[in-house]
């Protein structure tokens, strides 16, 4: 092993809390929608490549700037998500494991449907002069564009958490995930409760696309590298907020400390079987719910 | 037009299997799989390339050029008065898929070569099947060599090829100190110890090696440790989405082109594209080819494909150069072995391949200038030039080798042995066939 | 019991003579080898298909990384076969010398003998089931936990292949140059001896799945698809059952695993490859996970439809395939095999309202939420 210096020490820290949210925006559709609907969305990759895609295109052919394109992302997206939700995941709800089929079909069809459109060679999206510098503190070293994307997840967290802990919404939320028929008696439409949700999540997704666009590539097949990721982080968060937060924060200082110490693909190999071990022993994940049975 | 045939083909043979109506169905010996061209027939060549999934990036691009290199090989005659007739297959990046359509290719359709694959694993899923039915192919990009088969030709750089000028180029110009990183897998690692060679002769110093999993878009743990070590220059082999990603990492983590060039074998004309103009600019490609060459038979080339209905995509890079080459390779070797036998219907695949040592493109036809397939190992001699990127995505040529540079597959391993025509021979003298 | 055809214990075993003997007339009128290759490879996927009903359908274990046996058994038929083309004054495969290797790894001396090759082929992957299938199940993992927990098995040995490239030849995976040799005869993968091969012990594994499923054994497993809290509450070890029921499906898998690298000699990464799990899946889920005859149809559907349509629509194939997928999953939830069970019994039987005698519509697939 080689001698390891304190600098590097904190600059792998620092990093693996930008891994960590990178992880975590990438995850947040997903938590959301696992979460309250129970939905396991095969197609969440595909939701982020939607949404880099939509700022290809709005920002090719219609020249809106890049931070725009990102709240445009989470409308177009979400669209696209309410569309999906009503035209096929509403009639699935009680058979959660064949919502993970139907989603399969759905990546297949937006995924080649992407490709038709726009072909397969890979787009440019491009980014204010700022977030191609970065800002140097001492030996601590880290670009603009991270930063911006742990502060954008940031901002996204607390919004999410405002609106699930402290709106009406939230609190209809709650109360049919806890018992579905109870909140109904309450006059709460659960209906509509599952087809706000999956849109929300959907939109997240497409946010997280837009960022992915610049720190990666705009291809048909992005989503595929982050979408067992993501859905790593839900299942150790036990598809809870706080969980996936906790989890990706563990997940990404866990990889930048590997990846200091060893290779990244050894790194991601202990990552998977810490993942393993961890459920065997919290099945339900970090901070699951008791969940009543039926 | 072929479509449908090849439809009717499969429908009659589904029919067929259906009706089980024996009498259709002789038993066919084995030897006659390998008889494939006839007397006023077209010529009928494989396409295996993937048109979706992740390989579709740069393997579609080889199909149309493919495409073009054929319609223009039969506007100008065909081969002796044949026309050849592509077979396109789309191989969905599976690996599974390029295997059983190689077979398809080669036992159903009876092709008489393969053109195929940009990764080495594609390569591998379908040599055994090319090399039990001593079928050809053409494969059309670099690769790593360490491989000895008598049923393939290759026209693009090896790894002892690749490199040879990129790092002394580097070295003198940078200097000393160089970080590799690779995606990791088997062609950035072999590419890597040639490259240690020429660094080692250049007296260079190698500060680091680092290999990022395929298709990874998280590069800021390798560049902490660039950042820490200080190369004068990168060697990188990082492939395909991660090197888009990569080079977009570098320039937003603040490392400077100027100081800390990034000396590549892969990022071509499309990467540059897709990567903004302003990410690729000053970084370094070695190839035998770029768009921007400024000799007559390129510019032709350049101009007559961008505006064919095979240039959708606009722009020509290297591997699709290579490729192109591939169809005159495979004309002159068809043409060499109807030479020898004088009948088309006695011509085999491997007889294509053994008379195909020593064939030349010249710099009429082909836009690298003259290349030519080695007698023994089969790929190909030719000029490795080094482009540096300008702010338009286009590369300049700031170095051309002044010889052309043998390819050797075996050239870090000699005591594996020497790679001939008809196997590799082994230190002891003893000769084996179809290494891979 | 209704007097629904399709749940006729003598129907079924004739359905099933039916297609196994049509399968068997195969080879006396097609000797083209590239028909009796890709029919036999049909036959492995089939196998898969099959494993997957049973872990599936019949245990309610999701399982998305039947590649982790598929995959491990594969890699130990190419260590077999590749070591038949070596010899002792060049015991070296190729790639390793390339890899800097100057002896041969001691995890390959077995390799040598090719009975106990195959054997090592079967053995390790369904040990790894037996033990990851009992650590699982024995911390009362489940539903979608499972799947998550299997897929990151199979991504944590993808990855480790990869990575351990002087061994395995990393990405590039291993091309044994020769075709199996074994009882002193040469399988050549376009022969009917291969497709004998494969058809003969798809054959054996349908049967034992089938006797499986209509033994004790078999319906406990049934009941704790369906609702493993009250098994446990009666009694029944549940974690012993799912590991078993596991453990046998990982088994076919790896049959299948040895077969397919007899077929193609090559293997990679790719066949630990998440989205080939997951395409494995899909077959049981088309064809109706619930029919073990079912699942091998769905898989000979799909495959075939790949093979012989996938280059008419080169560019719409998979949004075709992707819409069928959509379609049968919205309205077809146990596939094609449930389509046709519901057929048969509107046929049977005029009552408006069926009992379901297989699961509670509630309850397919998964355990209760």
């Amino acid at each position: 092993m080689p001698h390891i210096e304190f600098a590097s020490v904190v600059n792998a820290l620092i990093l693996g809390l930008s891994i960590a949210s990178i992880w975590l925006i990438a995850a947040i559709g997903l938590t959301i929608i696992y979460g309250t609907v129970g939905v396991i969305n095969m197609a969440h990759g595909e939701f982020l490549m939607l949404g880099a895609y939509t700022s290809y295109v709005l920002q090719s052919f219609f020249g809106l700037p890049f931070l725009l394109c990102i709240p445009a992302s989470f409308i177009v997206v979400g669209a696209i998500g309410l569309v999906i939700e009503r035209g096929l995941i509403r009639y699935l709800y009680h058979r959660p494991l064949d919502t993970l089929l139907a989603t399969w079909g759905v990546s297949l069809v937006l995924m080649q449907g992407v490709r038709i459109l726009f072909g397969s060679d890979p787009k440019y999206v491009s980014v204010p002069e700022i977030f191609q510098s970065n800002v140097e503190i001492g030996f601590v070293s880290l670009s603009v564009f991270r930063i911006f994307v742990f502060g954008f997840t940031a901002a996204v967290v607390a919004g999410t958490v405002y609106l699930f802990y402290r709106t009406r919404f939230g609190m209809q939320v709650r109360a049919v995930m806890q018992n579905k028929e109870m909140a109904a008696s309450f006059g709460i439409n659960a209906d509509r409760v599952y087809m706000t949700t999956f849109a929300i999540g959907a939109g997240l997704a497409g946010m997280a696309g837009c960022l992915f666009g610049v720190l990666a590539i705009v291809l048909p097949t992005m989503g595929t590298a982050y979408v067992v990721q993501a859905f790593l982080v839900v299942v150790v968060g036990g598809g809870t907020l706080l969980g996936s937060v906790a989890a990706s924060g563990l997940t990404g200082e866990l990889h930048s400390i590997f990846a200091m110490v060893s290779n990244d693909t050894f790194a991601r190999f202990l990552l998977y079987v810490l993942i393993v071990v961890f459920l065997r022993f919290r099945p339900r994940g970090l901070f699951a719910v008791a969940k009543a049975r039926r | 037009m072929d479509i449908t045939r090849r439809r009717i083909l499969k429908g009659s043979t589904l029919a067929a299997a259906a009706v089980a109506a024996p009498h259709l169905w002789l038993p066919t010996s084995r030897e006659a799989w390998g008889a494939t061209l006839k007397k006023g027939e077209p010529i009928k060549v494989g396409l295996l390339f993937s048109l979706t999934g992740q390989l579709a990036v740069p393997e579609e691009d080889s199909t149309l050029v493919m495409q073009y290199a054929i319609e223009e090989i039969n506007k100008n005659g065909g081969i002796a008065g044949h026309e050849i007739k592509p077979i396109i297959i789309d191989a969905k990046s599976d690996f599974n898929v390029y295997s059983e359509k190689a077979k398809e290719l080669i036992l159903r359709e009876k092709v008489i070569a393969l053109f195929g694959c940009y990764t080495s694993a594609s390569r591998k899923a379908i040599l055994p099947i090319v090399m039990q039915q001593n079928n050809l192919l053409y494969y059309p990009t670099c690769y790593e060599g360490a491989e000895c088969t008598q049923n393939t030709i290759c026209t693009g750089p090896l790894a002892n090829q690749h490199s040879k000028d990129l790092i002394p180029f580097m070295v003198k110009n940078f200097g000393k100190k160089c970080f590799f990183v690779g995606s990791n897998y088997v062609w950035p690692k072999e590419s890597n110890k040639n490259a240690k060679i020429w660094l080692q002769n250049a007296g260079g110093e190698l500060l680091g090696e680092e290999y990022i999993p395929l298709g990874s878009s998280e590069f800021g743990p390798v560049l902490n440790k660039i950042r820490d070590a200080k190369p004068n220059f990168i060697f990188s082999t990082v492939v395909g989405a991660s090197d888009i990603a990569f080079h977009k990492q570098f320039k937003q983590e603040g490392f400077k082109v100027d100081s800390m060039p990034i000396a590549s074998l892969t990022t071509g004309e499309i990467e540059t594209k897709a990567m903004g103009a302003d990410v690729g600019a000053g970084h370094f490609l070695s190839a035998p080819y770029f768009q921007t060459l400024e000799n007559p038979t390129n510019v032709k080339f350049v101009e007559n494909f961008l505006k064919s209905k095979y240039g959708k995509n606009g722009s020509t890079h290297y591997n699709m150069e290579e490729t192109y080459l591939s169809a005159y390779v495979f004309k002159y070797g068809l043409e060499k072995a109807l030479k020898k036998t004088g009948n088309i219907e006695e011509v085999t695949s491997r007889m294509i391949r053994d008379v195909s040592g020593g064939i030349r493109v010249e710099d009429d036809i082909s836009p690298e200038g003259l290349i030519w397939i080695d007698g023994d190992n089969f790929n190909t001699w030719l000029k490795p030039k080094i482009g540096q990127c300008q702010a338009d995505g286009s590369f300049k040529t700031v170095y051309q080798a002044a010889e052309h540079v043998a390819p050797d597959p075996y050239s870090i391993y000699p005591n594996s042995g020497k790679c001939t025509a008809d196997g590799l021979v082994a230190p002891d003298g003893k000769a084996r066939k179809n290494v891979i | 019991m209704t007097n629904n055809l399709f749940h006729n214990r003598t129907a079924q075993w004739a359905v099933y003579a039916a297609f196994f003997l049509g399968l068997a007339a195969i080879p006396t009128f097609v000797s083209d080898g590239f028909l009796l290759n890709q029919f036999a490879t049909y036959g492995v996927y089939a196998m898969l298909a099959l494993s997957i009903s049973l872990s599936w359908g019949f245990g309610g274990i999701l399982n998305l990384g039947q590649g982790i046996a598929f995959g491990l058994a594969a890699y130990g038929m190419a260590m077999t076969m590749q070591m038949q083309s070596q010899d002792a004054s060049n015991p070296l495969p190729p790639f390793m010398a390339n890899n800097s290797l100057e002896h041969l790894p001691f995890f390959w001396e077995p390799f040598w003998n090719t009975g106990f090759g195959i054997f090592l082929a079967l053995f390790v992957p369904t040990l790894f089931y037996v033990i990851f299938g009992s650590l699982m199940f024995r911390a009362r993992v489940s539903g979608p936990f499972i799947a998550i927990m299997t897929l990151a098995m199979l991504s944590a040995l993808n990855t480790l292949i990869l990575d351990m490239q002087p061994y395995t030849n990393g990405v590039n995976g291993i091309s044994p140059p020769a075709a199996l040799q074994i009882f002193g005869t040469e399988i050549d993968p376009y022969s009917s001896k291969a497709y004998w091969t494969v058809l003969i012990l798809l054959i054996l594994t349908t049967v034992a799945s089938k006797l499986l499923t209509h033994s004790k054994f078999g319906l406990v497993v049934q009941a704790l698809r369906g609702d493993p809290e009250r098994v446990r509450f009666l009694g029944y070890n549940v974690a012993l059952y799912e590991t078993v029921i596991y453990t046998i499906s990982g088994l076919i898998a790896a049959i299948a695993g040895c077969l397919w690298v007899m077929l193609v000699q090559y293997v990679s990464p790719a066949q630990l490859d998440v989205t080939f799990s997951i395409t494995m899946v899909i077959w049981a889920g088309i064809g109706g996970r619930l029919s073990l005859l079912g699942a091998i149809l769905g898989a000979l559907m799909i495959q075939g439809g790949q093979s012989y349509l996938g280059d008419q629509f080169l560019n719409t194939w998979l949004l075709l395939l992707g819409g069928f997928f959509i379609l049968v999953v919205r309205f077809l939830p146990r596939g094609l095999a449930g389509l046709l069970e519901k057929i048969l019994g509107m046929a049977a039987s005029r009552q408006p309202r069926q009992p379901d005698p297989i699961a509670p519509p509630h309850a397919v697939g998964a355990p209760a939420k």
